[in-house]
């Protein structure tokens, strides 16, 4: 199915890229169980990255030549010209979703395609809505890939805020929403504290918090005992959380590509408007370190959220995203629309980027077995339309789809769901159907 | 006689009221006695976090900042039916209660009030007092036996290498417990059949003591269950009122009108800088802070709808008085200052209301004019239909703001819920998208007229100070005022039956029997309703 070339590593190779003669023997037979696993199968890795409020779908769609592989990227995509022939450019697919309004059904569906639970989020024109019914596909990726990476996956977000349906698209199960952090300073506190704490203190630190979390994890247990049904299941899903956090505490983090090493982060004031590419730039720096240590292998990136009133000032764009997705078509706030998108096409660029110049030890880049998506919640902001809505999945050889192709679906009808599935299967998960049943019917073709 | 009597006396909530002139009636206690609403589990806002974990340890309250963002919902941010949770949270908590756990073991004099004795010294007996001591003010009630053997092996584990550090585990162990991040309310008879049943007396002083302070109950609250005080209702309205006259009170007051104001995004807010010169990173802050003492002052005065609606008189500092354009004020610092009474009009002129209902570059009498209806009055206007793009006119400076709005009630399609919203925005016009006092819009004199219709005070309307007077004698808005309070206060939404009937006794507390009602009394009569005194024994079904 894959067409290039995906030559496995020997066991050989891999020692000497993480370090060659350097390294000092009990501490590789320590990591031999890992090094098996990952000589009989390189690390796949896969990234989501948002952004809001529908895009200009002239200013979008690629110009199509006499085959899929023979396309003009866009006004919009042009920032990825140089990544080009690691792009599947897909059109026509209809955002499957349903429950709230627009942008919270398209929110919700994006990448569960599910139906939104009726709750307590009371949208513009429909009734309440609560989560998902199901879970995203980043997180069948990371149950389906099952490796114990101390991070099941890393969410990441800039300026997304308040804690509801138009501001969350993981989901690690149905209602259980995933909060992204916004704040780098966090993220690397968090996520990095293995690399710039003394091995000595972090093995103490260790034994002290199991022994803290194990205590925690019994009240959670009596307590719930003595609650009803649905009370008890908040508890039940808060103690499955705290044992998760136990885990990755007690999960050694083991650093094998030469790549890794503790980040720097400059301080930014991550809830300022003006501030958002700054931090959106130190959130990618942190995400991908952190798929260079293997601290997790599933990953995401937020701007903002639906209906984001983002002032992109450092466009010269004084108006709220959202205030400007509204205009009709033709309206001249239609080139700030394209300049905004264009702006984060630009950030995709800049992802992959990163992803390419970053060493996987000696069997290329991070970028090689990484397969991205960048979607959207809508199609189109001034109707709230989720027919055609944009997507752009990028990877390099090892990432499971054949890319450098412009795929247009439209007027087939087809459900995004089917997108989905498809990713899951190019990440090696082999289901069938993914999200709502009878918005899946198949694989989408020619994508694998 | 009495039958009339006592249908009066069901509208005042207060303990004693007044009927039939000269003689006083106790009203039937509990109120609202019948149709149990549900009650689920509540887990602690961050706000209530924050101000818990503060009086427990001595960290600042600011360490709740490093939570997730509380589900918001209803406009606020204890709904229970909301909440999720994830391991971000779980991580989160881990490391605030460890900051927490280290502020106070570095804490001598607090640790020896707490244990009585010093619990960084080799002393399992004092460990174990500490342990008992701490534990009843972070789980609000004494540990039951097992849960004190769990703490203490806790304890046992961690001491290395002294016994400072098994205190430091035990207590961020106890801040991580449901005890602590959850209000769980145990089934008093589990297997009952009864539809209600008393919360028991430490349950009860959590739900008082979060409702009146938003933290967790105090040492004399505790002392107070401990004595039976709770179990009757004057004891009960004792801790009450004597709650309410604190400090934590007039917060907490202060915290419900911010997010029923919508307000909670004012320090952040910022303005097209090209058109609202004056604007700067400070602006926002500022006139957060103004409501936030404005606020402070109505409680401490009269917190009724005349004074949020129509008092005229604010807080500004020089920097902020420059801004409005008014006179600096004497001394340093925000000071009181009195108003034009034909222009100031309590929370509907100050700038955090005003900017925030308004774009970055236009003011919006959509906005404004649906807060009204919304929050209010508690009636959302429908949505545009489906097929009508949305949008607000773009700013150009030949047209007021009237004239480019002109279109919504030009178009049918439009004017039908337009007309609900717009006329009411219109009588705002006098002040600009910073909130400041403008006379002049696009070249043309301010129009501020304006229309209030569908509602019990409706009228023409010119300026925001006829709009208030209208909506300071609405009994539309104080029961609107009573739905707001009653979500917040049960942490979810009002249902039909006996919901109906607490938001009743709520405004009828709000408005009082001679308009000498205030929320203060609201607040008093909240906790005589049975629906807070008791609970269905499933909790929520």
């Amino acid at each position: 199915m894959n067409g290039k070339t995906n030559r496995p590593l020997s066991r050989r190779t891999i020692l000497r890229g993480a370090g060659g003669a350097a390294i000092a023997l009990p501490w590789l037979e320590a990591m031999l169980p890992r090094r098996a696993h990952a000589a009989a199968a390189p690390a796949r890795r896969f990234i989501v990255m948002f952004s809001a409020n529908g895009t200009i779908p002239p200013a979008w769609t690629p110009t199509p030549g006499t085959s899929e592989t023979d396309f003009v990227l866009s006004p919009i995509l042009a920032p990825l010209e140089a990544h080009k022939a690691d792009l599947v450019v897909i059109s026509g697919l209809e955002q499957k979703g349903g429950g709230g309004d627009g942008h919270q059904t398209g929110m919700g569906g994006m990448l569960t395609g599910q139906l939104l639970n009726a709750g307590p989020f009371a949208g513009v024109g429909a009734p309440p809505a609560g989560w998902p019914v199901g879970p995203s596909v980043d997180q069948r990726i990371a149950e389906g890939l099952a490796v114990p990476t101390k991070l099941r996956s890393l969410e990441l977000g800039v300026q997304v805020g308040a804690a509801d349906n138009w501001g969350r698209m993981i989901y690690r199960a149905a209602n259980q929403p995933l909060p992204p952090d916004d704040d780098p300073a966090s993220v690397y506190a968090r996520v990095f504290s293995d690399l710039h704490t003394d091995p000595a203190v972090l093995a103490r630190l260790r034994r002290r918090r199991k022994s803290i979390l194990d205590g925690v994890g019994a009240q959670f247990s009596r307590t719930s005992g003595r609650l009803g049904s649905s009370d008890r299941q908040r508890l039940e899903a808060h103690l499955t959380a705290v044992r998760e956090i136990e885990t990755r505490l007690t999960t050694d983090l083991v650093v094998n590509n030469p790549s890794c090493h503790d980040p720097t982060i400059t301080p930014v004031s991550a809830a300022a408007n003006d501030a958002f590419p700054a931090t959106g730039a130190l959130q990618m720096d942190l995400m991908t370190m952190a798929l260079a240590c293997d601290i997790t292998r599933v990953a995401s990136m937020q701007w903002s959220r639906s209906v984001s009133q983002t002032r992109f000032t450092w466009l010269n764009i004084t108006e709220g995203h959202h205030d400007l997705s509204h205009r009709p078509d033709g309206d001249p706030a239609g080139d700030k629309l394209i300049a905004i998108n264009r702006w984060y096409a630009q950030q995709f660029a800049a992802l992959i980027t990163r992803l390419k110049g970053t060493p996987d030890g000696a069997s290329g880049t991070l970028f090689d077995n990484t397969l991205l998506l960048w979607c959207n919640e809508l199609a189109k902001g001034n109707t709230h339309g989720r027919m055609g809505a944009p997507y752009v999945l990028a990877g390099g050889t090892g990432a499971g789809v054949r890319t450098g192709r412009f795929l247009r679906y439209d007027g087939q009808g087809l459900p995004h769901n089917n997108l989905l599935l498809s990713i899951l299967n190019a990440m090696g998960v082999p289901d069938r159907s993914f999200g709502k049943p009878d918005w899946c019917t198949g694989p989408l073709t020619g994508l694998i | 006689m009495l039958r009339r009597c006592s249908a009066l006396i069901a509208l005042p909530a207060l303990l004693t009221v007044a009927c039939g002139g000269d003689g006083t009636t106790q009203e039937t206690f509990p109120l609202c006695a019948v149709d149990q609403g549900p009650a689920p589990l509540r887990r602690i806002t961050r706000f209530e976090y924050g101000r818990t974990i503060s009086d427990l340890t001595g960290v600042p309250a600011s360490v709740a900042d490093q939570l997730p963002p509380d589900e918001e919902t209803l406009g606020f941010d204890d709904i229970a039916d909301a909440y999720s949770v994830s391991s971000l949270h779980a991580a989160r908590y881990l490391d605030v209660a460890e900051q927490a756990a280290a502020a106070l073991t570095a804490n001598a004099v607090k640790l020896t009030a707490v244990a009585g004795c010093d619990p960084t010294a080799v002393d399992a007996a004092c460990a174990a007092s500490f342990i008992a001591g701490f534990g009843r003010r972070a789980w609000r009630r004494p540990l039951e036996p097992d849960e004190l053997a769990a703490m203490v092996q806790v304890y046992d584990a961690t001491s290395e290498p002294g016994p400072a550090d098994g205190v430091a585990a035990v207590v961020a162990a106890m801040l991580q417990s449901p005890q602590f991040i959850y209000r769980p309310e145990p089934q008093v008879d589990p297997g009952g059949m009864a539809a209600t049943e008393q919360l028991e007396p430490y349950a009860l002083a959590t739900r008082l003591s979060f409702l009146l302070t938003g933290a967790g109950p105090d040492d004399p609250l505790l002392a107070a269950v401990e004595a039976g005080a709770l179990d009757t209702e004057s004891g009960l309205l004792a801790q009450t009122d004597r709650l309410l006259a604190g400090p934590r009170a007039a917060e907490l007051f202060v915290h419900v009108a911010q997010q029923w104001w919508e307000l909670g995004n004012v320090p952040a807010l910022d303005k097209d800088r090209a058109l609202y010169r004056t604007w700067t990173d400070a602006t926002g802050p500022a006139l957060a802070e103004e409501t936030r003492l404005f606020l402070a002052a109505a409680w401490q005065g009269t917190p009724n709808l005349t004074t949020l609606l129509t008092a005229p008189f604010t807080f500004v500092d020089a920097d902020l008085a420059s801004f409005y354009n008014l006179p600096a004020p004497g001394g340093s610092g925000f000071q009181r200052v009195d108003l034009d009474a034909r222009r100031a009009a309590g929370l509907l002129t100050q700038g955090a209301f005003l900017a925030e209902h308004a774009k970055a570059d236009q003011t919006s009498p959509v906005l404004r004019g649906k807060f009204v209806r919304a929050k209010l009055f508690c009636t959302t206007p429908p949505p545009p239909p489906p097929d009508i793009v949305v949008m607000a006119p773009s700013v150009d400076p030949r047209f007021s703001t009237r004239e480019r709005f002109a279109q919504h009630t030009a178009d049918a399609r439009c004017a039908g819920c337009h007309l609900q919203m717009d006329p009411i925005g219109f009588a705002f016009e006098h002040y600009d998208a910073a909130g400041r006092w403008r006379d002049v819009d696009a070249g043309q004199p301010v129009d501020a007229t304006g229309m209030l219709t569908n509602t019990d005070v409706d009228g023409p309307l010119d300026g925001v100070p006829s709009l208030a007077a209208r909506l300071a004698g609405s009994a539309e808005v104080a029961r609107c005022t009573a739905t707001q309070w009653f979500r917040y206060a049960f942490g979810r939404a009002e249902q039909s039956g006996g919901d109906i009937c607490a938001v009743d006794k709520l405004a009828a507390a709000f408005t009082g029997t001679r308009g000498d009602g205030d929320f203060r009394q609201m607040v008093r009569a909240t906790v005589r309703m049975a629906a807070f005194r008791n609970r269905p024994p499933g909790g929520s079904p």
